[in-house]
């Protein structure tokens, strides 16, 4: 029996390398960590001979011009994992998942198909190298020899049985992942390598490090066996492509999409399900002018981020990639992205696929894929925030709100729980009358006599103010561009005309009533707000 | 007319949003002639708002919001002492049993302190409004009756607000009928939270940092307009025309008020003499004492001083104060606890005579006003330096016990909000992404080191930033606003108040952070605006290294050292200073210290204390520096800025240096008083004196116009003054700390074993990393041995190494290893020595595996039993013994170790062989790794030993061939980085300095530099530096031009870093 294991040397950074190639030939690190602490975690050989320390801050790391400095990303990583498992069953449908960067494969009686195990491990790390990954292989006919000399050897191993102590022997310790309390004792003791280890004596290092010890010594000898752990198929369903030149246009871009969702769509299917929420992700080409941001709260339109997120929900589960595609291109044309497209991730959340009939006795309802399309295409046309409920917003702004998406739920408040208390007392919460709120606002013309309003004109109505309480006073979002500050009355009107061309309305008596007008002091104007029922 | 009733101010932290001070400033541009202060649950900013409101004739009334246990407030108005004495210590019963910022009050409570104190019934956080939303009107009814049972009907006042809010109003409505059908008064206030109206912003922002949310998330938790403000008597008579009786009350009720601080009570514990004579009478006794002691009995001048000094203690009614800190410093002497006062106190014949402090006044004609003068009325300061640490603690114990625990307390520190800290909260307010954050605080960290015409407008732009950005500018406006605006309160270091009666009588007390110790609402500074007495007990590390000096040398040597009888002179202490080998010496061992010294060239005492002066950000910043040194190697004329000021200059060649020359030259150049003059260094000192600080200086001008000072002289005279408001020493107080310096200097020179046992046993402390003092002790001929646990206890400590002494090394260097361990294996070590480490890891049993594996790996294992083994060897045995074997074999075990103590009991053998370790021995650079891996230091050859041949061969110069070669020249030198400096003075220079097996070698970096190689020179731990020498007045650094790492060691050594 003979195993063959494939290392990737310096994971992270090659996983990056593999989506940006043009990195190649250049030094690089990552950095990673929660910003502002942003530390080196990884970098290329080319990297450290130019002073690259991994620890260092990003701003330190920042200051070797030479020296490319990415982000670590998770998302390369076990894009590229996923690559080392293809690279893996392309060769051998026995295979173990050791760790991100390792897979072992059992090559017993693949000569016939390969040749010797010296072709296979050609084999693979040729295919390795068009997979964008540069790969060290070692074949030994123990899984944990194969596998250590994988780590700790570059380029093509083959160690015939028998001789493991001897190739392992200069073998850095490390290589054999003792826990980080045996490393320790280990380098206080001067063992670095493999054949110092082995040159121990095992009774004596029982008595030290346990049995944890006599394994490490065993490993240290090529003498430990275990049997291969057979790796299961993952559940994720993600598709991601850097492009090399950014798309602005959605028509090259829907080809793209088209693609990915197709290979989603399959993947799906193999495993009988469906994505109940296709998840797009795109970083965008820096389109500021600076370098400065806020987050997108607070000024949207001109401060965006340097990513675009959206999620489609799905109402039942699907792996229609046509329809998914549609859906996809009305969301993208009722909110598109601010900037070029530099990279598409898209990933599909799995579900079981809808198996229910319709009821024979139940009233007739639209078909559910059929309302999202029109949904999404109400929402192209007047834009998302203004399809859905309306829902409050935590605010002192009157008659402040936003459009959700429709979802009827036990009908609790949103307010923020932390806040109600804030309100609890105010009399407001529980109003006598009812308000109907203009919407939009409408603009008045008003006269004062001494501070207090006296008559008003709106609506093509005119009316004398016999009644006036406030003014009640609000602003606030000082902050912001869109700050208000209002004097709200509440008035009581008898109107005693209406213009000739109000069709709507035939008797200034019937308009007669108590109103809520206000003075945007922004604006300099007056407004009626609505009227108490 | 009107007075505004009920406000609170940015004491109340983070719910008010104006200083004390602005409240006080725009009540008195309105026009009004008293206002009242209700902060929460305390009286904080009341002394800067009494202050301040006095100035202006301003009637400052006093009150608090306390905290009901449903979580509403009483807003409480002090009428009359009693009022104030109950509101204080109905706070302190509140604070004391609460945590920190927590606490409130029962029912029961208030009745018991409410006589002398007005009710409200508050605002929209007050009882009445709270009853309303509770119950409505039925249940507000219930809750004004039940304060009037509280505070008497007469003492309630039915509070109407109006800030333009339609729930408020209703509020309103209730309230008027309330009072109606109760028969109370109406009292129409603002409710008022910043003094104007754009202060709203603040205040928002202080919400979402109370509720850790954003502006942008804090929704209905911010203010719902901006009419908190003080508003004028026109506008409040405007708001409530209908109401003109709410308004009329307001005064009426300002007039029931006389209560002011100014009659706060305070007074200062007597003294209890024996024979019950009057304390001054005692004071006299004690003062003849100290003086024959001092002087003799044939020192007129002396005399004549002393006299005078406490003919104006009597007159003043001082000698209490004296006698308490004479009685201080008497237990601290009986408790063989050092103590020194320094600070101005130095300057009173007095206290030199009472022994409290070390400096003589009357030879070194120091000024006595700067310590006490009559005009000012305020009691004088007294600072005590003691040993930092458990001897300090025993020293405030004292005092605690001695006046009760609601007799003392510790002052406070108020934290205000400073450039980064404002910054960083006003960021996250405006919800800037966190890269944004950090790049704006740490433009504003740099904020303090720039001169005035480096504007923060520039420094914006300069960072990229676009200051017509709205955010940006608006983070620029809230930044300027929030700073000194108070975060929360600290403890003062050392800051002790004692009182006469009760001390929560006179300032609420807090519980402190450090258990057992309490701590007043006000600051030190305001203590002394109280006129409360103040005593500071302040650490010092140096005298707790003097005073473990000192015993060391009676134990091992079996000297009696006297720190007040050393001898003045010593030749070979000056040799010392003047060569600036000063490494480990109190004051003079900073590398800009270093750097003068060879140019001031210390004779005599009083250049120790010029040395220890000058190197001050005061007299670096007034240009003082360069003069006088150039004066003193007689390169320049020495002149004065004014004739009449000869005789004040004389002694400092002109230049002034001192604070209270600078004392001497208004009162001789602008004719101020001594109390005048002591309020021109009160001002120049206070941060928050700016316009007191203009007003002074218009009095100086006029002052030196009057004197026909020409204006290029006053211009001079202005900016040595001016300068001083940076930082100058006081001349007793530099006098003081020179007389450590030179103490510490004189041990260091002539019991130099005992002076490094003594200051590596009070590390941290002090300018250098305890290798380095270890290396400058060694390079000065002792031999310090390692660390060791068959002869190290946990202090280092002397051994006997022939005729002269050495240092052993104490196991509190070795990392990770606990005290108590290392006391039992010291004790354990007594009873007999360890055969074995097995036998020491079974005597010890509470020592664990990493402790022993960091003592093998030190060496400090080597020499249990015989024969000697290596590290290694250590590291092997350890490894097994630090194995527990498991019930079966731990009998056998036992015999083990029995065996190897000699037991014989029949039939034990040993389970386990002791074979050698198969390991090999370390190679000098892995014990040079292990040696700063385990104890930060090694005792062996410097890291650059090993690498001389290698280093010659790359032209590197040694530090101490450097002493020879000729100003100019190129050179090469290398070393461990042990300090990098980036003062705020040096313009962005930064200095280095590196040490190699021969001594220390500085080097300058220009900024440019640098900027270019800044990772390399913040993070290598081991630097070669080329560039020119600068060899000049026995000053050598090397002026770096080209600087890279240089990797020889994997050896963890540390600096000493201030960047």
């Amino acid at each position: 029996m003979a195993f063959a294991s494939i290392h990737v040397p310096n994971f992270p950074v090659q996983a990056v390398v593999r989506a940006e190639p043009g990195l190649r030939s250049q030094a690089v690190a990552l950095v990673d960590g929660t910003p502002p602490i942003l530390n080196v975690v990884a970098a290329n050989e080319a990297a450290t001979q130019v002073g690259i320390e991994l620890g260092m801050a990003k701003s330190q790391a920042a200051q070797f011009h030479a020296v490319e400095i990415r982000n670590r990303s998770r998302v390369q990583e076990k894009s590229a994992h996923a690559a080392l498992l293809d690279l893996g069953a392309s060769i051998s449908p026995r295979m173990e998942d050791t760790a991100p960067d390792t897979i072992i494969l059992d090559i017993s009686g693949l000569t016939s198909l390969f040749g010797s195990d010296e072709n296979i491990a050609g084999q693979l790390k040729q295919r390795a190298s068009i997979l964008g990954l540069f790969v060290h292989v070692a074949v030994s006919s123990n899984l944990k020899v194969a596998l250590h000399a994988a780590r700790g050897f570059s380029g093509i191993s083959l160690i015939p049985p028998g001789e493991e102590a001897k190739c392992l022997g200069k073998l850095s310790v490390r290589a054999l992942l003792p826990s980080v309390e045996i490393l320790e004792t280990l380098e206080r003791w001067g063992i670095r390598d493999c054949a110092a280890l082995a040159a121990l004596p095992v009774l004596q290092l029982s008595e030290r490090l346990g049995q944890k010890g006599v394994r490490l010594h065993e490993l240290a000898r090529g003498a430990f066996v275990r049997s291969m752990v057979l790796a299961q198929p993952g559940v994720r369903f993600e598709e991601e492509m850097a492009l090399d030149f950014a798309i602005a246009e959605l028509e090259p871009l829907s080809f793209l999409l088209g693609r990915l969702l197709d290979q989603l769509c399959a993947r799906l299917e193999a495993r009988a399900l469906a994505a109940c929420a296709i998840r797009t992700h795109f970083d965008l080409e820096d389109s500021f002018e600076k370098d400065f941001q806020v987050l997108s709260e607070n000024f949207p339109p001109k401060l965006a981020p340097k990513t675009y997120e959206k999620v489609l929900s799905l109402p039942v589960p699907t792996r229609n990639s046509k329809m998914l595609l549609k859906l996809l291109r009305l969301q993208l044309q009722a909110d598109p992205p601010h900037a070029a497209i530099l990279k598409i991730i898209l990933s599909a959340e799995p579900a079981r696929p809808r198996a229910t009939q319709g009821g024979l006795f139940l009233p007739g309802s639209p078909d559910t894929e059929k309302l999202e399309l029109t949904l999404g295409r109400l929402a192209k046309l007047v834009g998302h925030a203004n399809v859905g409920s309306p829902e409050l917003i935590d605010t002192h702004r009157p008659g402040d709100f936003r459009m959700v998406r429709f979802a009827p739920e036990n009908g609790e408040s949103k307010i923020p729980q932390k806040n109600r208390a804030a309100t609890v007392h105010a009399p407001e919460e529980t109003p006598l009358t009812a308000f109907r709120v203009f919407r939009p606002e409408i603009q008045a013309k008003v006269e004062l006599q001494q501070n207090y309003p006296t008559r008003i004109y709106f609506q093509g109505m005119r009316g004398n103010i016999v009644a006036a309480s406030g003014p009640w006073r609000t602003s606030g979002d000082w902050w912001r561009e869109d700050t208000w500050q209002q004097d709200e009355w509440d008035v009581g009107i008898r109107f005693d005309s209406v213009r000739g061309h109000s069709e709507r309305i035939s008797s200034p008596r019937a308009q007669n009533g108590i109103y809520r007008i206000y003075y945007d002091s922004i604006r300099a104007a007056w407004f009626a707000r609505g009227r108490y029922d | 007319m009107y007075t505004e009733l009920h406000a609170r101010s940015a004491f109340s932290f983070l719910e008010g949003a104006s200083l004390p001070e602005e409240l006080a400033a725009v009540c008195a541009e309105y026009g009004m002639t008293s206002m009242a202060l209700l902060d929460r649950d305390g009286v904080y900013g009341a002394p800067r708002f009494y202050l301040a409101a006095d100035k202006i004739n301003i009637r400052a009334h006093i009150g608090a919001e306390v905290t009901s246990a449903a979580g509403w407030r009483y807003p409480l108005l002090v009428e009359s002492r009693e009022g104030y004495q109950n509101l204080c210590r109905l706070i302190t019963k509140m604070k004391l049993r609460a945590p920190k910022g927590k606490g409130d009050v029962s029912g029961a409570e208030v009745a018991e302190y409410s006589r002398g104190l007005v009710c409200l019934t508050g605002g929209e956080e007050g009882p009445l409004a709270h009853a309303l939303a509770q119950g409505g009107i039925e249940s507000g009814k219930e809750c004004v009756q039940q304060l009037c049972e509280l505070f008497g009907k007469q003492n309630v006042y039915v509070e109407l607000q109006r800030h333009f809010l339609r729930e408020e109003e209703a509020r309103n409505h209730a309230a008027i009928e309330i009072a109606e059908k109760l028969g109370l008064p109406l009292l129409a206030t603002n409710g008022v939270r910043h003094a104007v109206p754009q202060r709203r912003e603040v205040l928002d922002v202080f919400t979402c940092i109370r509720h850790h949310c954003t502006l942008a998330t804090a929704g209905r938790l911010l203010a719902r307009n901006s009419e908190l403000h003080l508003k004028t008597p026109a506008e409040m008579a405007k708001l409530f025309s209908d109401l003109p009786e709410a308004l009329a009350n307001t005064e009426i009720l300002s007039s029931r008020l006389q209560f002011t601080l100014k009659d706060l009570g305070y007074r200062f514990p007597k003294y209890p003499v024996p024979d019950g004579k009057p304390e001054i009478h005692f004071l006299r006794q004690r003062a003849h004492d100290g003086m024959v002691w001092r002087y003799g009995l044939n020192n007129e001048r002396a005399q004549a001083q002393i006299g005078r000094e406490l003919d104006l203690i009597e007159k003043l009614d001082l000698a209490g104060y004296f006698l308490i800190v004479w009685d201080i410093v008497r237990f601290c002497r009986e408790q063989n606890i050092l103590v020194q006062g320094r600070g101005s106190a130095a300057n009173s014949a007095v206290c030199y005579a009472l022994g409290i402090t070390a400096v003589d006044p009357v030879r070194m004609d120091l000024l006595f006003e700067r310590f006490l003068s009559e005009e000012r009325g305020e009691w004088p300061d007294i600072d005590l330096d003691l040993p930092s640490g458990d001897q300090r603690e025993r020293a405030i114990q004292y005092v605690y016990e001695r006046y009760g625990k609601l007799g003392a307390a510790m002052t406070a520190n108020v934290i205000t909000y400073r450039g980064r800290s404002a910054a960083r909260e006003i960021g996250k307010a405006l919800s800037f992404n966190p890269e944004t954050l950090s790049r704006l605080t740490s433009l504003v960290s740099a904020w303090e080191y720039k001169d005035a015409n480096d504007t923060l407008a520039r420094q914006f732009r300069d960072a990229g930033f676009d200051m017509q950005h709205p955010q940006i500018r608006k983070f620029f406006e809230l930044c300027l606003q929030f700073q000194d605006l108070p975060r929360h309160l600290g403890q003062h270091s050392g800051g002790l108040v004692v009182c006469q009666d009760q001390l929560d009588s006179i300032v609420p007390l807090e519980p402190a952070t450090m258990p057992g110790r309490v701590v007043v609402q006000w600051d030190k500074d305001d203590c002394a605006d109280m006129k409360i007495v103040k005593v500071d007990l302040l650490g010092l590390g140096m005298m707790a290294v003097l005073e473990d000096c000192l015993q060391i040398i009676q134990k091992d040597y079996g000297e009696e050292v006297d720190l007040g009888k050393l001898p003045a002179n010593d030749p070979v202490v000056y040799d010392t200073l003047q060569k600036a080998d000063t490494i480990g010496m109190f004051q003079v061992e900073s590398h800009a210290q270093m750097a003068c010294l060879p140019r001031l060239r210390p004779e005599c005492f009083y250049d120790i204390v010029v040395q220890v002066a000058i190197i001050r950000p005061g007299p670096i910043v007034g240009k003082m520096v360069n003069p006088f040194l150039k004066r003193r190697q007689g390169r320049e004329a020495v002149d004065y800025l004014h004739p009449s000021l000869k005789p004040i200059l004389e002694r400092t060649l002109g230049v002034p240096l001192f604070q209270e020359q600078l004392l001497r030259m208004a009162m001789v150049a602008a004719g101020f008083s001594g109390g005048e003059a002591e309020e021109l260094r009160r001002a120049l000192g206070f941060k928050r004196s700016e316009k007191r600080m203009k007003e002074i200086e218009k009095k100086l001008r006029s002052g030196m116009d009057r004197k026909e000072i020409s204006s290029e002289a006053q211009e001079k005279i202005i900016l040595a003054i001016t300068s001083f408001a940076l930082y100058g020493f006081p001349e007793s107080h530099a006098a003081s700390f020179a007389l450590i310096a030179y103490a510490s200097a004189f041990l260091k020179c002539r019991y130099l074993a005992a002076f490094t046992a003594a200051i590596l046993n009070n590390q941290p402390m002090g300018f250098y990393q305890p290798d380095t003092l270890v290396r400058d002790a060694q390079r000065h001929g002792l031999k310090v041995k390692p660390i060791d646990v068959t002869c190290s206890d946990w202090l280092c400590r002397l051994e006997k190494n022939g005729q002269d002494f050495c240092v052993r090394l104490g196991m509190r260097f070795v990392k990770g290893l606990r005290g108590d361990v290392a006391l039992q294996i010291v004790s354990e070590r007594a009873i007999r020595p360890f055969s074995s480490i097995n036998d020491l890891k079974f005597r010890v049993p509470m020592i664990q595996k990493a402790e022993l594996a960091t003592l093998a790996e030190i060496g400090a294992l080597n020499f249990i039993g015989t024969p000697k083994v290596h590290r290694r060897d250590a590291l092997w045995q350890i490894e097994r013994a630090a194995r527990r074997p498991g019930p079966l074999l731990e009998k056998a075990e036992e015999n083990e170790v029995g065996m190897e103590n000699g037991a014989t009991e029949l039939g034990a053998t040993p389970i386990f062989s002791t074979l050698a370790s198969p390991l090999a021995a370390m190679t000098g650079e892995e014990r040079l790794v292990a040696d700063f891996r385990g104890a930060g230091m090694t005792v062996g050859l410097h890291p650059m030993g090993h690498h001389r041949t290698e280093m010659k061969r790359r032209n590197v110069r040694s530090a101490i061939e450097l002493l020879n070669l000729p100003n100019g020249m190129r050179v090469r030198i290398a070393g461990g980085v042990i300090t990098r400096q980036r003062p705020g003075t040096a313009k962005g220079f930064v200095f280095i300095s590196l040490e190699d097996e021969t001594g220390i070698s500085n080097a300058i970096v220009t900024p440019q530099l640098f900027e270019k190689n800044h990772v390399v020179i913040v993070h290598q731990q081991f630097l070669l530096i080329e560039g020119q020498l600068q060899n000049q007045d026995g000053v050598i650094s090397v002026k770096a031009e080209t600087i890279e790492p240089l990797r020889i060691t994997k050896a963890e050594t540390t600096s000493h870093d201030f960047h």
